[in-house]
């Protein structure tokens, strides 16, 4: 379950310090109840239930931490105590120390959560693929298309500087192997919501990606290499 | 690797103008000819639905495919 944390409750936890970038990790008693559960509580804000996380966290993912904190009900919760990393996982701390080694980003928010920015002009964009027809492209206006995620150019090449697994780091459903990556480099007029892939699909995240909720101009599709 | 079956024609088609929800897959329901509806499940390249373990389904199946909300 996912819940929203009472403004006093919140200014309690301001005063914890956190468990990792962005989130704390507490024990704590339920209104009216005498055992304690383990939550994951993001922003001092948004409360999640320890058991079931992965898929409280793709369900954060995939509706976007301002809605969910909309829409998630109050939570009373009494005598917080702040666990030590170390505690809640060790497995977890591996994999993120893991991740940092290859460039990857812990925490943060994915694109869903933020705000649109306009490409400069001339980053270029990366999207990578099993297939070599990728469906999201216009190959015949040559752009992307509404709704399309890609990474960055600068995120591929530390994913492939650091021999790094992307279906891993992008959390990719699909365990097919990598074949190919397409070139983009979006006009200056072109927006895109920039963010950290998030745990997902079984797997890690901490790649940069980037959503382009309109697509991109015509003319902007450059080319298709192998991976 | 992850069994998976292809989409009608005109379902890539739907798909392929719908956005994503991650670098080339999209979360989807599936409604099956049956009257059966598979939930929360993940389309690769709005072409291919990745199959569960000992799941088996062929294209003749699916009927109709709408984005998960």
């Amino acid at each position: 379950m996912i819940f929203k944390a009472q403004p006093q409750f919140t200014q309690s936890l301001l005063l914890l310090p956190e468990t990792g970038m962005g989130y704390q990790i507490i024990d704590a008693k339920r209104y009216g109840r005498h055992t304690t559960d383990r939550f994951i509580i993001y922003n001092s804000e948004l409360i999640v239930d320890y058991d079931n996380l992965d898929a409280n966290k793709r369900q954060i993912v995939l509706e976007g931490y301002t809605k969910m904190l909309s829409q998630s009900s109050f939570i009373e919760l009494d005598s917080p105590t702040l666990v030590r990393r170390s505690v809640a996982s060790n497995i977890r701390m591996f994999s993120e120390s893991s991740m940092k080694n290859k460039g990857r980003y812990s925490g943060g928010s994915g694109s869903v959560d933020n705000d649109p920015i306009y490409a400069n002009g001339t980053d270029i964009f990366v999207r990578l693929s099993a297939y070599s027809d990728d469906k999201r492209i216009d190959f015949n206006k040559m752009r992307l298309k509404d709704g399309t995620y890609t990474t960055t150019e600068a995120d591929y090449l530390t994913c492939k500087k650091y021999n790094d697994d992307p279906i891993d780091r992008y959390a990719l459903p699909n365990d097919e192997p990598i074949k190919w990556a397409f070139y983009v480099r979006p006009k200056s007029n072109d927006k895109y919501r920039p963010g950290i892939v998030q745990p997902a699909n079984n797997h890690n995240g901490g790649g940069i990606e980037a959503l382009f909720d309109n697509g991109t101009s015509d003319g902007t599709y450059l080319e298709k290499k192998p991976y | 690797m992850a069994a998976k079956v292809k989409l009608p024609s005109k379902l890539i088609d739907k798909l392929a103008d719908l956005p994503e929800q991650g670098m080339g897959y999209q979360v989807v329901n599936i409604t099956l000819k049956n009257g059966k509806i598979l939930v929360d499940r993940r389309i690769v390249n709005s072409t291919y639905l990745l199959l569960l373990d000992n799941e088996h389904l062929m294209t003749s199946d699916i009927e109709n495919v709408e984005l998960f909300k």
